[in-house]
């Protein structure tokens, strides 16, 4: 709990720590993503995953960034309402494949860095595979589980 | 002057499509580039449109090898959304097949790395063995590759005999003990492919954020087993081998002492198993809106899924999957390095790598 503490302390964050279903729980507020990539360097917590999320309507994006220090899964929420966010991979050379990888499925721009295609090919289409379009009529929902799902 | 040699998407040395372009000064590779997405299947979106059942059958099909630990991995988070716990005998039972893909998943890769050393002995030596692990997974499960074991709120199938399993997992530990190990620790072929090449600093294996063995064989000292016990690992008593040499042979020991380390898990599982039922909840889930992450320590090193969900909904808003290879395989580009062109093969196989992970 010591190292939780002093990193929320290093991050210069007020609000404390929130444990939710496994998950250490921090919002950033303005702290700046490259900010907390380097607190984590120095605190030798370890980059996992980037997780993107779709808002509903046009409110833009979450990216939950986690990091797993001394066995506990850290999660850091930043909401972007645009389409850009800054690039951590020159602090943190794991985020480099999910960097790309975000930018191709939802079109989202890390900034201050270069892309080389890493699912697609060159010259393919970004946001294709998981950004939805806010003007898009909703999906149809999955079908409900049949006697034969059900019965396994 | 240097030039550039591709390796792959298709190779015989590489069972899997992905591409390794290496540029060398005469045989010495100077530097690579991976390429990879030659597997993309769009699971994460196909998640999406699949209800509660449908989406870990197909999850079981992210990965051949770790099929058991994915499935696992996304149960664990629907259980968190779904406000259920599965019981301690399917905890139990959780252990056991995850361990058992471990012995298969570490076996196959030994197979495979002989074959690349020219060992073919060893190669069918090793495959062997797999089937013999292949053996109780389907005397457990009833399959072979994809074992529908994992349910939200425990599991499918009973072992109801867990006593009648233990020669089985003394005879494979025999086997290894009289032949895989001791070949490849001390043979002269499997020392002088393996020793020196392909090394991984511990600097570089933390920058790039390794998990698993590939970290293990490089001084670190993570298995989420141990720092994030999950199903019943916190009952069980095992060591987490670290070497530190952080070549293809540290990779090959930490390995073969894994396989050791899973027997000895798997004699406590099935000694210990408790009575009980096997699952929970029933069959339909109500799981509350929000996002729930797990982790589970596969073969290949850490698997995280991030799984959201809408109250009411059939269907998960968002499956998110970051698996070990993922993780693992840009630094590959670090461990070629300096090495010799024909060594590259054996150096990319010693991550154990899976690009229908990677790729999904």
């Amino acid at each position: 709990m010591k190292s939780l503490e002093t990193l929320r302390q290093e991050l210069g964050i007020a609000e404390p720590w929130v444990e939710n279903r496994g998950t250490w729980w921090l919002n950033p507020g303005t702290v700046s993503v490259r900010h907390v990539a380097k607190v984590m360097n120095e605190m030798h917590a370890r980059f996992i995953t980037i997780t993107a999320y779709q808002l509903p309507g046009t409110e833009g994006f979450r990216l939950e960034y986690h990091w797993d220090l001394h066995g506990r899964l850290l999660g850091l929420p930043f909401v972007i309402a645009g389409n850009a966010m800054e690039s951590i991979f020159d602090l943190c050379e794991a985020a480099d494949w999910i960097e790309r990888e975000i930018h191709e499925e939802y079109s989202i721009d890390f900034t201050g860095r270069a892309y080389e295609p890493l699912l697609l090919r060159k010259g393919d289409k970004t946001g294709v595979n998981l950004r939805e379009d806010p003007n898009a009529p909703p999906k149809p929902a999955a079908a409900a589980p049949g006697p034969k799902e059900v019965a396994k | 002057m240097s030039y550039k040699i591709p390796m792959g998407p298709y190779h015989p040395g590489l069972e899997e499509p992905y591409k390794l372009d290496m540029i060398c000064e005469g045989e010495t590779v100077q530097d690579a580039e991976l390429n990879i997405g030659f597997n993309f299947r769009g699971i994460e979106h196909l998640a999406e449109t699949r209800n509660y059942y449908q989406v870990i059958a197909l999850m079981e099909r992210v990965c051949g090898i770790c099929s058991f630990i994915h499935t696992l991995t996304l149960c664990q988070a629907m259980e968190k959304l779904a406000g259920l716990e599965a019981p301690p005998r399917a905890q139990y039972i959780r252990v056991v097949m995850s361990e058992l893909e471990r012995l298969h998943s570490h076996v196959l890769w030994a197979g495979i790395a002989a074959k690349l050393m020219g060992f073919k002995t060893m190669f069918m030596t090793c495959f062997a063995l797999r089937e013999k692990v292949m053996d109780v997974l389907q005397a457990i499960s009833g399959n072979r590759v994809n074992y529908s074991m994992n349910r939200v709120g425990g599991v499918n199938r009973d072992v109801e005999d867990p006593s009648s399993l233990l020669p089985l997992i003394d005879e494979l530990e025999r086997e290894m003990m009289r032949t895989v190990i001791p070949i490849f620790t001390t043979s002269s072929t499997a020392r002088s492919r393996c020793a020196g090449i392909g090394i991984l600093t511990p600097e570089k294996a933390v920058s790039c954020a390794v998990v698993g063995p590939t970290a293990r064989a490089s001084g670190i000292n993570q298995d989420l087993r141990r720092d994030a016990p999950y199903a019943a690992y916190a009952e069980m008593k095992f060591e987490v081998p670290v070497e530190k040499a952080g070549d293809v042979r540290a990779r090959l020991f930490v390995r073969a002492l894994e396989i050791m380390e899973s027997c000895r898990i798997l004699r406590q599982a099935l000694t210990d198993m408790p009575p009980g039922e096997i699952a929970v909840g029933g069959d339909k889930f109500n799981f509350v809106t929000g996002t729930a992450t797990s982790r589970v320590e596969a073969p290949r090193g850490e698997v995280i899924y991030s799984v959201s969900w809408k109250e009411g909904s059939r269907n998960p808003a968002r499956v998110h999957v970051r698996t070990p290879t993922y993780a693992n395989m840009p630094a590959v580009r670090w461990m070629v390095r300096g090495a010799r062109l024909a060594d590259t093969p054996l150096i990319q196989a010693s991550i154990d790598p899976c690009y229908s992970c990677t790729d999904r």
